[in-house]
């Protein structure tokens, strides 16, 4: 199946927060009280019961003006993530569509993937059973995989009313986004696409109005490289070990009734122990 | 091997607070493995309802965490003279150790082989230490960032989970041996009580470490088993 990519133009962004609604509506995630942040922006970034985060950045260009920019900020559906890489549980997969979702019944809750996501955000929610015992499942966006299986596109793009975010085939979705960028360029010098691919490329991709640090997104991310050894070196290298000492004293077991076996055969009168 | 009958004379190898400090320890890191073994593979994701659930599971393990950090204290606490000579055991090595070594392989696979002069500790026993001196250090200190993330960078709770799982990995992989040599294997499971007890059959102690007993023979403070049948060499 062709990749599918939520392409985000922040300079056609208004910031209308009509994304955010829209994810907490479809969704069904309820609302998160915070405290006045300093500027329009509702939460410091995403949580696990806010998927979506519009930021609101008040940034001076260097030319003396004052840009107000603004991002959708949600969950970046890498081509390889970190998170899928290091959960213990197989929880976390990639759909047909490229989304990187979550099994909500094999979550276990340890966080490994929160403390791994380069862009930080995956986070913990604390649920209570009947018996008022808690657990924890990890939570964030999940590119409406739910809606795309029925056809439908991503709840935020679909009530995005400047068109600032598009939802389609990859190609077609870089495509729309160098030519965005060639637009921009003379009015935003430092304009680019981000789509990094130290963690394969994204399949949400921003055509950003300044520098990915000035979005609060790292430059260059990666999937961790403790992540790497962990898990491609150290976890099978681990096993292979405990496999070789293993065979390695059933191995000593049996020479050692073997060898035994002679030595009462050759002093079959010895009567004595060997102990 | 001789064909005498051993004697059943018992000598003290090692104190009660080791014995204490050896059981915490094994017991914390079985219960430490087992309770983790689900988030190793998921082969053993049944343990998860027997656990309690992977709350329970996390909960048991971080008991036994603490419980993991305290053997070295213990042994310190109680018989700090016995901590001092295994700490220097652990930094003496001679010729001698090496040899023990190609003697060590002939006899685990139960070949004929000969008694390599060993002190208190033997050339094996010693790597066992330095090897769980080292991986405990890996885990524990590891351990803290995992257990508590929001004290430490993420760069170090990344780079802990790297180093927790190479840790135990090590760990466990040598221990099965340490069990093997320790409860099944023919000429060394009689030492197992050592850590039980904390005695030792004499006839396998003047076997396995002929220095160290001879020396506390010196002492007075063990039989000569060569005694009853050369008392006109009876020393001192």
């Amino acid at each position: 199946m062709a990749e599918f990519v939520k392409y985000v133009d922040v300079t056609k962004c208004d910031g209308c927060k009509a994304c955010m609604v829209a994810c907490k509506n479809w969704n069904d995630l309820p609302a998160e009280v915070t405290e006045f942040q300093g500027s329009v922006q509702s939460h410091p970034k995403t949580s696990a019961d806010t998927w979506n985060v519009l930021q609101y950045i008040e940034h001076e260009n260097g030319k003396g003006d004052l840009e107000y920019l603004f991002r959708h900020s949600s969950c970046m559906h890498c081509k390889e993530a970190a998170c899928e890489k290091v959960c213990p549980e197989n929880a976390i997969s990639y759909s047909k569509f490229g989304s990187v979702v979550i099994d909500q019944d094999k979550c276990v809750g340890c966080g490994y993937c929160v403390e791994n996501c380069p862009f930080e955000v995956i986070s913990l929610k604390t649920y209570k059973d009947k018996n008022g015992k808690e657990y924890r499942k990890s939570q964030k966006c999940t590119m409406c995989t739910d809606r795309l299986e029925e056809g439908l596109q991503p709840a935020c793009v679909t009530t995005c009313h400047t068109d600032a975010m598009q939802f389609g085939q990859k190609e077609a979705m870089l495509e729309k986004a160098e030519n965005r960028l060639s637009e921009i360029k003379s009015r935003f010098p430092n304009a680019n696409i981000y789509n990094p691919q130290g963690v394969g490329g994204t399949h949400t991709i921003y055509v950003l109005a300044e520098k990915p640090s000035v979005y609060g997104l790292p430059e260059s991310p990666k999937v961790p490289t403790s992540a790497v050894l962990w898990k491609d070196y150290a976890q099978p290298i681990g096993k292979a070990m405990i496999g070789a000492t293993t065979m390695a004293v059933v191995g000593a077991f049996i020479t050692n009734s073997i060898m035994s076996k002679r030595k009462n055969n050759h002093d079959e009168d010895g009567g004595g122990s060997h102990e | 091997m001789s064909k005498q009958p051993k004697s059943t004379a018992k000598v003290r190898r090692f104190s009660k607070g080791f014995v204490l400090a050896h059981a915490v320890n094994a017991i914390s890191f079985f219960a430490l493995y087992i309770t983790a073994l689900p988030m190793y593979t998921e082969f053993f994701d049944w343990l998860y309802p027997i656990l309690g659930g992977p709350e329970g599971a996390r909960l048991l393990h971080r008991i036994f965490a603490v419980a993991f950090v305290s053997p070295t204290f213990i042994w310190i606490i109680f018989d700090y003279k016995g901590f001092k000579v295994w700490l220097k055991e652990l930094v003496t090595w001679k010729k001698r150790d090496l040899q023990f070594f190609t003697e060590f392989v002939k006899e685990l696979f139960g070949f004929n082989f000969k008694h390599i002069r060993q002190s208190f500790f033997n050339a094996g026993e010693k790597i066992n230490s330095l090897i769980q001196i080292f991986t405990a250090i890996l885990i524990i200190g590891s351990g803290f960032p995992m257990w508590f993330p929001q004290f430490f960078p993420r760069a170090v709770v990344q780079w802990g989970y790297f180093f927790h799982n190479v840790g135990f990995g090590l760990a466990i992989a040598v221990i099965v041996g340490h069990i093997y040599l320790s409860v099944v294997h023919k000429s060394s499971r009689p030492g197992y009580s050592g850590v039980v007890t904390g005695e030792v059959p004499a006839w396998w102690a003047k076997d396995h470490y002929p220095d160290w007993y001879d020396e506390e023979v010196k002492k007075g403070n063990f039989p000569n088993l060569d005694d009853p049948k050369h008392k006109k060499n009876k020393g001192a």
